[in-house]
Order: structure tokens, then sequence, then C-alpha cells
């Protein structure tokens, strides 16, 4: 990697300062480190802001709850009550990679991490989303990747906590310039749909600083389907989670991740699920409905019965022993 | 004739390994851990075209980078590269760092070239060549035996399938690579390698020195399977750049490095029709296989060479047969012999033919294998396989599993008709008054235990503990002894320890009197020896070893035929290798050879891409290699012929498990995937679920 200058920020003002025009911010650095490694971004200085204050905590509350932007994947999978109150985020941080990256990887980091394309990855290959004139991965080796998008790159968004978070219907804060932008997950990735050179939406100077989760819904799940058991990306992962009143969902909410540049959702399935009772035949027909219009390619259409069945499981598992 | 005793405290019987303790506590020196004094690291720049003309490379604004203090070409400044990560030159620096820097810093003129990196695309006869002068594919020969066109007309069933296998990457846990201190005195290598000999003969051959001026230290090594019999490009330039640098030069090769440039198991692509006659005897075999060993086979091959060439009908006798086999030359790097050459792609091809075809027949896949398989042990191993799995409890007709996550089972035959042993294995025992001991071979560790054998057969021979036993290995200043490769080195260094301490014993009767040396009367016979200590040596005899070895495999898996997971459930390994020295690392070499076979079966594959003719995979992100959660229940059970003396065994306990595992996944969902790596996008397509593309 280049050389750098190094940092630690006290606030989220000297952060900012610090970053300027050509640093990075740094916490848990899996993503970071590996790109600078690559010499696949560059920056002039990291700046550590591990010691930003109130970014380490998990809070409880009445109608939301806060997890703050450098709460580790760790933290979040070994909390008792996230495990009760948001069983499908335990489950999706449980499924993150390894036990020493969790131990260090961030929340902030897991959102804002970018693109895993083996071809973006590839250190003597210029794609697309290098600015190059290719979309490699269309025309070539696609099997991990998208099945919707709304630009000439396929690579999927691969954070399964964003995918957890849209169907919970979280709230990402970001600070920019000093304001606080409060972002859907739709929204924090929407960039990434429509500009193949994006990872998100997140501008260079941006920072995540918490995300926020609605407690409306009581119930969530989380699936993956891999390659292997652990330590590898989900090739499909899908989350769910409703209210259940007297059997019946209430603002239901299903979304996919690793199939789109956004956690994949569609309005016309969560709109189909609401009032219904939960069963082989509802969780189908909302599985037909998130998946309409999707788009396989010559190496990915695994993705589409293996997306099929994760919706199905994932809302099946939304019952419970009730 | 010298036979092994027929009472034994230690050989047979478990002892843990004797360095156990220095290797977990990080005592244990590897190859990657020495420091020489004053050393430098070493880095390579690759080729980042898949085929280019180099027509210049300058290398000054390299040497200019602070702390660089070295760099050189690999192959002179006009060349063609053939292969993405062929090496271009190399840079020794203070800090790697610096290094990475100067790699920047070199700068390559090249004209690229058309490339072609896929099998069947090189086949074709207007694919750009590899070698300007030779076509990447020749029509290959057909090998005929009896009249295979009249017997496939007498047979009562008959499959055909079309059978495939991936390249496999070398991924040693220690990479290759070397500390090289080249001064006038001569030079010192610390290899990672399995053969401090050949690497020294290389190094001695290629840099043109005297081999007396070489010497090979390989304290502890992580993995070889085959790839690391030679010294290797890295090794001459670690050397070049040491004499440059007047320093010793450490250059390691990265996982990227390795992923690209030193060697793999060569692909197949099976074409096989196969028929039997009603009662199952096997009548008709044909194949026409090719695959591709990269730019070609060859350098480094020592010790099982790396053709695409696999074994056929393999296990199997078949009067009447007709094999064709080529291999196809593409812009990728060479194969090296990986690991039972051959073998597992073989095994997983014609075991899979083979329950193709018992499922036509309607016959039990354990019953038609005994028809067929002339191997006596093989036949006792299935035996006691068939009760152990509780096979006839479980199997079932093929898709029979109800459910959505369906269960199978399946099972696979091994040989390695190589491995004997070396007959060139000489070593010597230091005896000291005080009764400590030494033996000293020149022969390494690839981790398979070799000190522990050492120990063991030395302790058993002298009434000794294994403890007390001190054993050094890996230095060319020793009694000269084997690559540790072709499941050779057990058989070849048992007998040696066996020959020195049968004449030390001798010795120590005719010098201090005492008749009989061992166990209790150890110490005082050495005691006798006075001041001098006494240094006896010893080579390889013949009747304590032999060859070959072979064994079964049997797997049950659970395939979830909505997601397309395969969880392997369990494995049990029956296996023969003559004489057991030491169980406890024997089980566990066998534990390793099938986890091996696992990432060979569900995981590993190099995927090459078409357009830009890299390898996107040259890591463990993508490169997929089994994890613990992946790693099943795991049985092993040994059938001890002491009869048969010593035989290795670490080819033949990776060779099944792929074949067993395919057979498993079939048995289990009804269709058969017939190429390897078994994925769940493969498993989904078998199916039928996968929609067509649409975008």
């Amino acid at each position: 990697m280049k050389a750098f200058q190094y940092a630690t920020a006290h606030s989220t003002d000297s952060a900012r300062q610090l970053v300027a025009d050509k640093g990075a911010y740094l916490a848990g650095g899996n993503d970071l480190l590996g790109l600078l490694k690559e010499y696949l971004i560059s920056a002039d200085t990291l700046v550590n802001i591990k010691s930003l204050p109130g970014l380490n905590k998990i809070e409880d509350g009445r109608k939301a709850w806060t997890i703050g932007a450098l709460v580790t994947v760790a933290q979040i999978e070994n909390h008792a009550d996230i495990k009760k109150t948001f069983p499908g985020l335990h489950e999706a941080a449980a499924d993150v990679a390894s036990l020493q990256i969790r131990n260090v990887a961030t929340l902030g980091g897991n959102l804002a991490q970018h693109s895993r394309c083996w071809y973006f990855r590839q250190r003597d290959v210029k794609c697309l989303k290098k600015h190059g004139d290719l979309c490699y991965a269309r025309n070539s080796e696609n099997r991990y990747h998208s099945l919707f998008t709304g630009n000439d790159c396929i690579s999927p968004v691969v954070s399964s906590l964003a995918t957890t978070f849209a169907a919970l219907d979280a709230t990402a804060i970001v600070l920019r310039d000093g304001k606080e932008l409060r972002w859907s997950m739709a929204e924090l990735y929407a960039e990434a749909w429509k500009n193949p050179y994006a990872h998100n939406s997140l501008q260079p100077t941006d920072l995540i600083l918490r995300v926020e989760i609605p407690t409306t819904r009581t119930r969530s799940a989380y699936m993956q389907a891999s390659d292997k058991h652990a330590f590898d990306w989900a090739l499909v992962s899908c989350a769910a989670a409703a209210d259940m009143v007297d059997g019946r969902l209430k603002s239901p909410r299903v979304a996919l991740g690793s199939i789109s540049p956004v956690p994949h959702q569609s309005e016309a399935a969560n709109s189909f699920l609401e009032g219904k009772v939960l069963n082989d035949a509802t969780a189908t027909q909302a599985a037909d409905l998130i998946l309409k219009d999707a788009k396989p390619l010559e190496h990915n259409a695994y993705k589409m019965p293996m997306a099929h069945a994760l919706v199905r499981r994932t809302l099946l598992k939304l019952k419970g022993d009730a | 004739m010298p036979s092994w005793p027929a009472e034994t405290k230690y050989i047979s019987h478990s002892t843990a390994r004797v360095d156990g303790a220095a290797k977990v506590t990080g005592k244990a020196r590897y190859s990657s851990d020495i420091q020489a004094t004053g050393w430098l690291y070493g880095m390579i720049l690759r080729s980042k075209w898949p085929a280019a003309k180099i027509t210049d490379i300058n290398l000054e604004k390299a040497l200019k980078v602070p702390g660089i203090r070295a760099a050189v070409l690999a192959r002179g400044k006009e060349f063609t590269v053939r292969y993405y990560g062929e090496e271009i030159a190399a840079v020794a620096g203070t800090s790697k760092q610096a290094c990475l820097d100067a790699l920047r810093a070199i700068e390559v003129t090249a004209q690229p070239l058309p490339f072609v990196v896929n099998e069947a695309d090189a086949k074709k006869a207007d694919a750009p060549r590899v070698w300007e002068n030779s076509p990447n594919y020749k029509e290959p020969n057909a090998r005929d035996r009896g009249d295979v066109n009249t017997a496939f007309g007498q047979c009562a069933a008959v499959i055909e399938g079309f059978y495939s296998t991936p390249v496999q990457i070398h991924n040693p846990m220690e990479t290759m690579g070397n500390t090289i201190s080249w001064t006038d005195d001569g030079l010192t290598a610390w290899s990672s390698t399995q053969g401090i000999s050949s690497v020294r003969d290389g190094l001695a051959g290629s840099l043109k020195l005297e081999h007396s001026k070489v010497r090979v230290i390989t304290e502890y090594m992580g993995g070889g399977f085959g790839a690391k019999f030679g010294s290797g490009v890295e090794g001459a330039l670690a050397a070049n750049l040491s004499r440059e640098a007047k320093a010793p030069v450490r250059l390691m090769l990265t996982r990227f490095d390795q992923a690209l440039a030193v060697g793999n198991r060569p692909s197949s692509f099976q074409k096989i029709k196969l028929g039997a006659a009603a009662d199952g005897t096997l009548l008709a075999f044909e194949m026409d296989n090719y695959g591709t060993a990269g730019i070609g086979g060859g350098g480094d091959a020592g010790g099982g060479g790396g053709g695409a060439d696999i074994p056929a009908p393999y296990l199997y006798k078949v009067a009447n047969s007709r094999v064709k086999q080529s291999a196809v030359a593409v812009n990728a790097g060479s194969a090296r012999a990986f690991r039972a050459p051959g073998n597992p792609p073989a095994s997983y091809g014609i075991e899979s033919a083979m329950d193709d075809l018992a499922v036509k027949l309607g016959m039990d896949p354990v019953e038609f294998r005994l028809k067929n398989d002339p191997s006596k042990i093989r036949q006792r191993e299935y035996a006691l396989g068939v009760e152990k799995f509780g096979w006839k409890q479980k199997y079932q007709k093929p898709g029979s599993s109800p459910g959505v996550v369906k269960t199978g089972i399946g099972c696979a035959g091994a040989a390695w008709p190589a491995g004997g042993a070396s007959k060139n294995t000489h070593g010597e025992a230091q005896i000291n008054p005080d009764g400590t001991i030494e033996f000293r071979l020149g022969v390494q560790d690839i981790g398979t235990g070799t000190r522990t054998v050492i120990a063991v057969v030395a302790a058993e021979m002298l009434g000794l503990k294994p403890e007390q036993i001190t054993v050094k290995v890996g230095d060319t200043r020793f009694p000269p002894g084997p690559g540790s490769g072709g499941s050779t080195t057990c058989p070849s260094i048992s007998p040696t320890v066996f020959d020195i301490c049968t004449k030390a014993l001798q010795q120590l009767q005719t010098q201090t009197g005492i008749a009989d040396a061992r166990g209790e009367n150890w110490f005082a016979a050495c005691k006798k020896l006075g001041v001098n200590s006494l240094t006896v040596p010893g080579q390889w005899i013949e009747g304590l070893s032999s060859n070959p070895a072979g064994g079964v495999q049997f797997a049950e898996v659970e395939v979830d035929t909505e997601t397309g997971l395969v969880t392997v459930k369990k494995i049990l390994g029956v296996h023969d290798c003559g004489l057991i020295v030491n169980q406890l690392t024997l089980e566990s070499q066998i534990n390793g050879g099938i986890i091996m076979g696992m990432g060979y079966a569900l995981y590993e594959e190099r995927v090459m891409d078409d357009l830009s003719g890299v390898m996107l995979n040259p890591n463990f992100e993508t490169y997929k290699l089994p994890g613990i959660a992946d790693v099943p229940d795991i049985e092993v059970v040994l059938i001890n012929m002491p009869e048969r003396g010593v035989i290795g065994i670490g080819e033949p306990a990776t060779v099944p498990t792929a074949g067993a595992i395919a057979n498993a996944i079939a048995n289990a969902i009804g269709v058969r995937v017939s190429s390897l790596p078994i994925t769940p996008a493969k498993i989904l397509a078998a199916l039928g679920k996968v929609p067509p593309a649409t975008a």
C-alpha cells in the first residue's frame, strides 16, 4: 500500500477535518486495509475513529433501539436482548465471516464495505466499477452476481446486516457536513443502483453514526445460502420481519441480499403479505412477487430457486412456535 | 532376511509427535521463520498479461526506492510470457513495503498477445497458440485392448457419461520459498521443501556451483503435496538477489503468487462409456479424456509427473477397452505433481460411471465393485467397511430419500500403484557414553511425523522410549535421504533406522562385551564406551518394506434440494499400508487426505477468466477450502499387515474421497452432478430447478 498519515479523532468534527479531501475513516479496517493493500483505493490519511465518544453503544428504547456504528458484529451477535428482540439481526450477525473478523468488524464498516466482485478485487483488471470500459462479469464469470441492477455493473451489495436492517425498516444516521441525515437502507445504497462506480450512497467524508431499529416488528428472521457451512459469503441472503396480530402479519417486510446493488425489496410482496396468515401458499406467492422481473445471467440463474426457497423459509420462520 | 519384531511396544501403537510441543509452542522453526543475520525481504514481479512479448525491462527506478538493495531479471529483458503470473523480475530490500514499492517502479514494455485460458476453447483449431510452433491440442492415439465394439454389443447395460474435474491449486499451509545466503564460501538455503537433496542439486545445477558448496536446511516446513521438490524460479531468484545484495534474502511467496505459478493438479474431461453383462461383469470400457496442465507439465514435476493423463479403467478389470488421452495447453500456470497424481480424477470419473452403471443394472454399488475389482485386499476392505458403515441398513434407491433434505451414501476405491521405498536412503546414529543417542538422516519432515517415525522404530529396536531418541533431519550435511513424495518416506526410513539399530547393537556387543545392549542394559553398555562416542552408519535394506497401498472410503451426505447445500455427515476410510509404524500419525495423515478430498469434491476450483485471461480467485476468499464447520465425522479403520512390511499412505488417503462423496450425492438426489466441484449451483441445475438466463 502507499504510505499514509495516521491520526486519531476524538470528535466527529475533528474526524471530518482530519479526513479532509483524501483521507479515509478507519475502524475495524477489514475492508479498508484490503482495498489499500491491493491498491484499489488510496488514502493520504487514515483517521482512527475508534475513540469517537458515544458510537460504541447499544441502547434499547420503547420505540426504537440504537446501535452505534463502532459496535462490533460480535457484540451484536452476543447481545442477549438483541437475540430476543431482533432474532433476525442476531442470526445475520452470527453468519458474518469468521469469529476473528466479527470481533473487529464494526457495524459501520459492514454497511459501508465495498464490492466483493472478483473483477473489482482483481488488481490487474480494470473493470467498469474501476472506471474501465467493461463490466467483465456481465459477459463472463457472473456466478456471484446480481439478478437485479439499475446500471451496467452487476456487483451486488453483500452486507447481510443491511439485508436485515431493510426488513426491520431501520434507519442509518449519517453525518454529512455537520448535519445528520436519516436514510433508509434503500437510500443508503440507492447510488449503487444507478451509478456503476458507487458502492453505496456515502461520500468519502460521510460518516455513519448509528442505526435506529424500530421495535414495531416483534418478529424477525434471517437465513443465507452459501457454498460452505461457515466463513463464506452468502450466495443469497434473506431477512424478514413483521408484527403478528391474531396470527396475521402486520407491517411485513422481506429483503434479499447478494442479488442486487441494494437490499432487494418489493412493495408488491410486502403489501401482499399484509394481513395474511403465513403458510406455504402465502410464502410462495410472496417469493414469486419479490423475484418478479429478475434478470438471471448465464451463471447466476441458480440464485432464482435459491432465493425463492430462502424467502419461503425465512417467512415461515417468523411463525416461530406460535 | 531381516524381519520386524513380532511383539511390539511402540511400532503399531500410538506415539504423540515427538516435536508436537515444539510446534504448538512456536519453538519449531519453519523455513518461513528463518531470520538469517542481515536478511532482506525478496519479492517477485509477475506478468499481468496472460500472454505478451516483453521487449524491455527497466530496473533503474526500482533500484532507487529507499531500502532496495538488489533487483534481478528472471529471464533477461526480451522473452515471451505465456500466462498471468509468470515471473519477470525480483527485488530485495529491507522491508516488505520497500519491495512492493520497487515492484511497482519496474518498467516493463510489452506487446500483449492473443491468449486462451479455457480448455474447450484452446482445443479449437483457430484458437490462439500457447506455443507458436505446436498446436495446443494433439489428437490422441487410441490404446486398445480386446475388441471394444463387439463387447459393447454383448452388454446387458451400457452407460455414457461426461465427467469433469477442475484444476486444483497447490495450497500448502506454508507457501513456497526460501531464505538463501550466497557468498564466496558457498550457498546456504533454508527451504520450504520436500526434497532437500533435489533442491541442492537444482540450485547447484542452475547456479553452476559444486554440490559441496550448497547446503540445504529444512528444519520444519508446512506441507508440500508434490509441489516442493525443486528450488523453483523463486529459489534461483532468491539466490541471485542474495549474490547481488551481499545479504541473505528471504523470498517466500504470497498466497497470490502461490495460486498462479507453482503448480496445480491438471483438469480432466472424461467421456466414459462403460458396459456390463447382466450379472454385473464389466465387458467394455471406452474413455476419451483430455485435461490441461497449463502451459505444459514438466517443470519441477519430480515425484510423479504433472501431465494430464489419468490411469483408466483404474481399479477395474475390463477385458475390452479403448482409451484415448491427450492434454491441451492453455495460458495458465503449469501442473506439478499433486498428491497421488492422476488418481483422484481417475477415481472420481470411473467410480461415478460405476455407480451410474450399477443403477442401470439394478445392482448394489458395493456388490458391483466386488464383482469387478480384482484386489483381494480391497475386497476385504469393502467387507469391513460395509459392516462398520452399516451400508446395507443405510442404502436406499437413488432419489428415494423423502423430504427436502435428502440423505445418500456412496463408496469408492483407491490404489497407489507407485510407492515403495528409495533404496538410496542412508543415516547414522551417534551413541554417547551417557546413553544419549542422536539419529541423523538427510530426509525432511513434510509434516507427516518423520521424526516421530524414526524415534518409534529406534525405541522399539533399542528397548528405549521414543522421547529418549534425539532425531535430526532436514540438512544436506547428513547422510542422504529420499525426497518426501510418492508415499515413499516411511518405507525408506524405517528399514534404514532398523539397519542402524541392528548395527549399533552389534557394535556395542563387540566393543563392550555386553551381549544384549537393549533396554535396561543400554546405559551400562554405553558407559563402557569410555570417553568416545560411537557413530554407526546404516542404510535401507531389503525385506522390511513393500508396496502398493490401497483403501476404500464410504460417504454419507445430506443434500438440501432447495438451496443445493451439501453436508457431509460421515466419511469412513478403510485403508491398508502394510505394517503400521505409528497409528496416531497415520490416522492423522488419512484425516488430512480425506479433508483434502472433500475440498476437491465440493469447493476447490481455479477460475480463469476468458475475457481478461487472469485467475479470478487467487485467494482463500473465492478459492474455497474446507473449514472446520464443513468437516464431517471421520472414522479411520486400518488393516495392519506386518507381513507386508512398511508401506506409505500419504497418497491413497485422498484418492477416493471425491468419488465417494459424488456417489453419495447422486444417491441422495437421484441425478448425477458430473463435474467437480459439486456446488449448490450445480445441484440445483441437476435437479432441473434453474431457469434459463434472460439478460
